[in-house]
């Protein structure tokens, strides 16, 4: 029910959105040269769009509802979410990227977009950091490596000790789950093989049926399957250990030099006046701050990660430069697109 | 009792008010599409996709399923009353149908008919809230050597079992499968055919292509054909059957539900085969075949019972393996994906609510259709005074609207413009759609396994014939594939046997 009223809710949004912004333009077209300045006490001027980059109901989508949901009281203007989804997010990324830079359409990053993807696609289908202004960083999304609980494999040292050839599925090419094993398993020496499947749900049923080995996915995904006892949690990739699955080591911690997690971001168009990025900034501290916030993060096994925008930029580019020389170093080919 | 709690609960989702008010929408759309020559329910349900998006995916399934299995009953009405059928699964009933109402007998056709659907219907639920646990049973055992051998079988059957000219329905298919490798390659990230247009990066988007193709290329073939003019339809006295009628056709009823329900598992399978297979076996079966043509009851009850036991049934391969058996399942398939519920083996556990809500809502739907079809009869006829003219323009407007809010992109638009034009060109030129929207969705998961099993063997490709489900599916495949030579040979050996050519003929033209 939550879900259906979201949606109703966006859909009207943005049609009255779009009236209001049709009515403003036409308003302001006599008054020369005053949206070039970009007056920042006049922010926000009507609803400020959240574009998404991904269907709705993944972990993406609920992120950015449950933002726009909590931040638009103290931005004082509603946030309709508008999803686009289409080529791993870089769809709609690009296309904010190249709307006007005046803090009225704002989009959810995907560190993956910037860190991973590029390793796997050819440069005309990817994004850079550098064209967005970050506000700020949301939250921290944890990759497990999981197996099917009859296989018995619940370390590391089971796996290595087991000296046999291994399949594994990831969530599909050029995402984080293709990359931390790829890098984990060459680092161990382990001999695998990587089988893509279509996102997580298809990946953890192909290994419930012993389809395959050995599954990366998002925590929130695997974590009802590892309460029940099917999957076995092996590690976490997260540079540090997961508050929701603190008996589990990281990978980094197993002796190996995989740090590999999901962060989202907001973003507004580059260019944006540092005003209205302050308000903007402002609003989103009062959301996280919220309690209805904090809970949806518990709920989804998120862990907040409420960076500076400058850091978030700063740090993806560093994980992007990370993770090229990790996979040059250990000859990891994420696909032959590039 | 483990077994029968979620079908309990099932019911419960059924008897939310709103769940019954969307049920019974769907199977009055149903019946009026029916009704309306043209627009079919593949058709409508495409272009009614996108109104589904803000309702809960159980509540959306079932007002979409009411519409397919509704649509089985309306297609009859204009069969009897005008001998033009309103569907393509009622063509034969417009043999016998429209002799007995030129008898007088109109009332005691559609009587039959309805009684027939709902029985052909009801025998269907029941073998899917039985089969599809069972089914369900084996879901974690289907990797991607089985969809892969699946796959591939669906295609096959797809492409020979269709209506009309074979060789059309293989071409359709191929475009099909071409279309399906459109887009990023899954295992290595290559760009294929996307002219680095981003909005190409995912492939091609199935709701567009069905929404033009079924929605906008009907809309314009039917805008051409004007010959509808609406004759004075038979007068409808009596629609219950007499008590003579009904024992000359309870033996039809019943072996045409029971076609039907076998036809309607298969992929490829569906209502229209169906139909035409238990008319078929009717008349092989009769002791004085002559009958048919000419108003024998057993000819409309056997197709009706049938057409509708197949709808149903063709629920089992999507609802339990996330395999569309026909076009309009694969529709089906594309309003689940954009409910955010992914069809497959994981399904009745996941989401019992879902499965039991939506097998259970076909009880309701078929008895509401039971109670409409008799005395409202009259209130369809009247339906087909509305012009195309006025109902044309409108339903281009749903289409065009509706398919900008899924993805809020105006290329998809462009996508349905474009399919809707191949669609209406495709129809002109004799090659059913079917095949090509099916390829397409068959295609992507037939690569992806294939790819997939393939790296799960090390490239050893024997692999697909030692596991027994995928050795199974093999093997019929083979049995299809090599069907007519056989047959040929079998034909020559037994050159003084008529009766089998007469049945080879049938199916020829099945």
């Amino acid at each position: 029910m939550i879900k259906s009223a979201f949606t109703r809710r966006s859909i009207l949004a943005t049609g009255s959105g779009l009236a209001l912004a049709l009515a403003l333009t036409a308003c302001g077209g006599n008054v020369a040269g005053s949206s070039s300045t970009a007056d920042a006490s006049k922010f926000p001027a009507g609803p400020v769009t959240l574009t998404i980059g991904a269907d709705p109901g993944g972990s993406t989508d609920l992120i950015g509802r449950a933002l726009a949901e909590n931040a638009s009281g103290a931005l004082g203007a509603p946030i309709p979410v508008v999803n686009k989804p289409g080529a791993n997010g870089a769809l709609a990324t690009k296309e904010v990227g190249a709307s006007k830079a005046d803090g009225q359409t704002l989009v959810i990053l995907n560190a993956s977009l910037f860190a991973i993807t590029p390793l796997a696609v050819s440069a005309g289908e990817t994004v850079k950091i550098e064209d967005y202004e970050v506000i700020t960083g949301i939250s921290q999304d944890d990759y497990v490596l999981v197996s099917n609980a009859s296989s018995g494999m619940k370390t590391m040292d089971d796996l290595t000790k087991a000296g046999k050839k291994f399949n594994f599925a990831t969530t599909g090419v050029g995402t984080g789950s293709q990359l931390a094993q790829a890098l984990l398993f060459k680092q161990a020496k382990i001999d695998g093989t990587d089988v893509p499947f279509d996102g997580g749900s298809p990946a953890m049923t192909a290994l419930l049926g012993n389809q395959v080995d050995l599954a990366t996915i998002q925590l929130a995904e695997a974590m009802p399957q590892i309460k029940a006892g099917k999957l076995n949690p092996i590690v976490v990739f997260s540079k540090e250990r997961n508050q929701y699955l603190p008996d589990t080591p990281t990978a980094v911690e197993a002796g190996y030099d995989v740090p590999v997690s999901q962060f989202r971001a907001v973003a507004a168009p580059k260019g944006t006046p540092e005003a209205v990025l302050t308000k903007l900034r402002e609003s989103f501290k009062k959301a996280f701050e919220s309690e209805a916030y904090k809970a949806f993060n518990k709920q989804n096994l998120f862990t907040a990660a409420e960076i500076d925008g400058d850091q978030v930029a700063k740090d993806w580019s560093a994980n992007a430069a990370k993770y090229k020389e990790l996979t040059v170093k250990y000859d990891v080919d994420l696909g032959g697109g590039k | 009792m483990d077994f029968l709690a979620p079908v309990i609960n099932g019911f419960g989702v059924v008897l939310e008010p709103m769940n019954l008010l969307y049920c019974l929408i769907g199977v009055v759309i149903g019946m009026l599409i029916g009704v309306l020559p043209g627009l079919g329910p593949a058709a409508t349900i495409a272009i009614l996709l996108p109104l589904t998006y803000g309702v809960e995916p159980v509540t959306a399934i079932i007002m979409l399923s009411g519409i397919f299995y509704g649509a089985q009953y309306g297609g009859t009405i204009t069969s009897v009353l005008l001998r033009l059928p309103g569907e393509a699964s009622s063509v034969v009933t417009v043999f016998d149908g429209f002799a007995l109402a030129r008898q007088g007998r109109a009332g005691t056709a559609l009587g039959i008919a309805a009684i027939g659907s709902f029985f052909g219907g009801t025998v269907s639920i029941i073998g899917l809230t039985l089969l599809a646990p069972i089914v369900a049973g084996f879901a974690l055992d289907f990797g991607p050597p089985e969809y892969t051998a699946l796959a591939m079988l669906g295609i096959l059957l797809v492409a020979t079992v269709s209506n009309g000219s074979k060789l059309k329905s293989i071409i359709a298919a191929s475009l099909g499968l071409m279309l399906a490798t459109v887009g990023r390659d899954t295992f290595t990230g290559e760009a294929r055919f996307t002219f680095d247009n981003l909005s190409l990066a995912d492939g091609l988007d199935f709701v567009p292509i069905a929404m033009g193709i079924f929605g906008l290329g009907e809309i314009l073939y039917n805008l051409e054909e004007r010959h509808n003019k609406v004759q004075a339809p038979a007068k409808v006295a009596n629609v219950w059957p007499s008590r003579k009628d009904l024992k000359e056709s309870s033996g039809a009823i019943g072996r045409g539900s029971l076609l039907g329900f076998f036809l309607g598992i298969l992929p490829g399978g569906g209502a229209t085969i169906a139909s035409l297979a238990a008319y078929a076996m009717e008349k092989k079966r009769a002791k004085n075949p002559e009958r048919f043509g000419r108003g024998a009851v057993e000819g409309v009850a056997a197709p009706e019972s049938a057409n509708n036991a197949a709808a149903t049934s063709s629920f089992i391969p999507l609802l339990t393996l996330g395999i569309p058996a026909n076009a309009t399942m694969a529709i089906i398939f594309g309003a689940l994906l954009i409910q955010g519920v992914t069809p497959g083996p994981q399904l009745v556990q996941n989401d019992p609510e879902l499965f039991w809500g939506v097998v259970n809502s076909m009880y309701i739907g078929n008895i509401l259709l039971l109670i409409m079809s008799i005395p409202l009869v009259g209130i369809f006829v009247k339906i087909l005074r509305v012009r195309a003219a006025i109902l044309a323009p409108i339903t281009v407007l749903i289409t065009l609207i509706g398919v900008y809010t899924i993805n809020n992109s105006i290329f998809d638009i462009w996508l349905v413009i474009v399919f809707g034009i191949l669609g209406y060109l495709m129809k002109k030129f004799g090659f059913e759609p079917g095949p090509l929207v099916l390829a397409f969705v068959l295609g992507s998961l037939l690569e992806e396994n294939l790819r997939r099993s393939l790296l799960v063997f090390g490239g050893d490709a024997a692999g697909f014939v030692t596991r027994p489900i995928s050795g199974i599916l093999l093997l019929v495949f083979v049995v299809v594939m090599f069907l007519p030579l056989l047959q040929k040979a079998f034909k020559r050996t037994r050159t003084t046997a008529p009766a089998v050519e007469a049945l080879h003929d049938e199916k020829e033209k099945v």
